[in-house]
C-alpha cells in the first residue's frame, strides 16, 4: 500500500544561531545548548565539539512506533541536529501499550503529526521534517536525502528490505533493530564493512500478523538503537555493534551476541 | 549395531544426538516447525545454505532462535 508522496510539509527551523548546518567547527556552543546538553556534554566522548557534531548531524528515522517513539525521544534529547521521521499510519487504541509519543487524545491522527508535536516540545533545537508517507522503492531516495544515517523503527520486513537496500545503493549506515514479545534485536549495518540486512535475513517470510509485544521490550531495544545511531553520528565507529547480532531476552535477562561473517550468496551484497 | 552419539548443548539443555547429525537434522529431528528461525552454532550465525553441510562435533553449542520483526 503506498499513499501519495507528498513534499515535506512542516519543517520547522529555529533562529539563524541555531541553524546547525551553519555551524562551524570552531564556534562555541550557545550557553542554552551548553544549559541543555550539560550532562553529556561531560561526557570525554562527547564534550562541547562532540555536542556540535551531534548538532550537526542529519537522520532519517523509519517508523513511529513502538521503537521509533523512543528512538525520536532519545534522538531529539540528545540535540542532533535535523531528523526526518517518516510514517504512513494513524494512531490506534491499540498502539498505545508501546508507542510513547502517541497519547489518548492522539487517535485516529497522523503519527507523525502526533509525534512531532511532541517532539518540538520535548527540543525545540531540533529541526523536524515529518513525512506522512509509506517507506517504499519509490520514496525511500528522497526521504534519505542529505541524510548521514537509517534509524529503523519500522514493524515489517519489507520496509526494512527497502532500507536496506537504499543503505547499500547509498552507503549509509543501517541500524535495525526489531522485537517481539519479551524479546529484541539489533546490529549495526555498515555497507561494505559488515553483511547486510539480507545477508541475513533474504530467506526468511516475516512470519504473520502483528506481533504481541511490550512496550518495555521497545524501550530497551529503541534505546539500544538509539545508543549505536549517537556513536556513529560522533564518530566511534570502532565500537559500533556491526558484524554482531545482539540477541535480547528479556525473561531471562539475557543479552547475547552472535558473531556475523560474510554471506556470499546474499542477494542484495554477495 | 549401535550408533555413536556425541553431546551438544541445544537450546541451553545438554542433549545427545548421533555423530555426524547436521544442523538439518537437528532441526527436523527436533521438529522445529517454524521455517524463520535464527541458527546460532558456537556464538555465530549459520546461514541456511549451510544447515545441510554442518556437522556437529561433541561439545558444541547450538540455539535455535525465533527472529523478532516487530516495531
Amino acid at each position: 500500500m503506498t499513499s501519495p508522496h507528498p513534499g515535506p510539509k512542516s519543517v520547522r527551523t529555529v533562529d539563524t544561531d541555531s541553524d546547525k548546518g551553519k555551524t562551524d567547527g570552531k564556534s562555541m556552543l550557545r550557553q542554552k545548548d551548553r544549559e541543555r546538553y550539560q550532562r553529556q556534554i561531560g561526557l570525554p566522548e562527547i564534550g562541547e565539539q562532540g555536542q556540535k557534531r551531534l548538532g550537526r548531524s542529519r537522520v532519517l528515522l523509519a517508523g513511529l512506533g513502538g521503537l521509533g517513539s523512543v528512538l525520536a525521544a532519545s534522538l531529539c534529547a540528545a540535540g542532533v541536529g535535523f531528523l526526518r521521521i517518516a510514517d504512513r499510519d494513524r494512531v490506534e487504541l491499540s498502539n498505545l501499550n508501546r508507542q510513547i509519543l502517541h497519547w489518548t487524545a492522539d487517535i485516529g491522527r497522523e503519527k507523525t503529526v502526533s509525534a512531532g508535536e511532541k517532539l518540538a516540545a520535548f527540543n525545540p533545537e531540533v529541526v523536524l521534517e515529518p513525512r506522512q508517507i509509506a517507506i517504499a522503492e519509490d520514496t525511500v531516495q528522497e526521504l534519505l536525502r542529505d541524510c548521514q544515517i537509517i534509524v529503523d523503527g519500522t514493524d515489517n520486513l519489507e520496509s526494512r528490505r527497502v532500507l536496506n537496500r537504499a543503505s547499500l545503493k547509498t552507503g549509509l549506515p543501517f541500524i535495525h533493530g526489531g522485537i517481539n514479545g519479551f524479546n529484541g534485536m539489533l546490529s549495526t549495518f555498515i555497507p561494505g564493512r559488515t553483511p547486510c540486512f539480507e545477508c541475513l535475513f533474504s530467506e526468511f517470510g516475516g512470519g504473520s500478523g502483528c506481533p504481541s509485544v511490550l512496550g518495555a521490550t521497545a524501550g530497551i531495544v529503541g534505546s539500544l538503537q538509539s545508543l549505536e545511531a549517537l556513536k556513529y553520528l560522533l564518530g566511534m565507529h570502532a565500537e559500533l555493534l556491526t558484524g554482531r547480532l545482539l540477541i535480547v531476552q528479556g525473561r531471562s535477562m539475557t543479552f547475547r551476541k552472535i558473531r556475523l561473517e560474510p554471506n556470499p550468496a546474499c542477494p542484495e551484497c554477495g | 549395531m549401535m550408533t555413536a552419539t556425541i553431546h551438544i548443548t541445544l537450546n541451553g539443555f545438554e542433549e545427545a544426538v548421533v555423530s555426524e547429525a547436521t544442523i538439518a537434522s537437528l532441526i527436523r529431528d527436533f521438529n522445529e516447525q517454524d521455517s524463520d528461525l535464527i541458527v546460532e552454532h558456537n556464538g555465530c550465525f549459520v546461514y541456511p545454505a549451510e544447515y545441510g553441510k554442518r556437522v556437529l562435533q561433541d561439545g558444541d553449542r547450538l540455539e535455535f532462535i525465533n527472529p523478532n520483526f516487530g516495531g
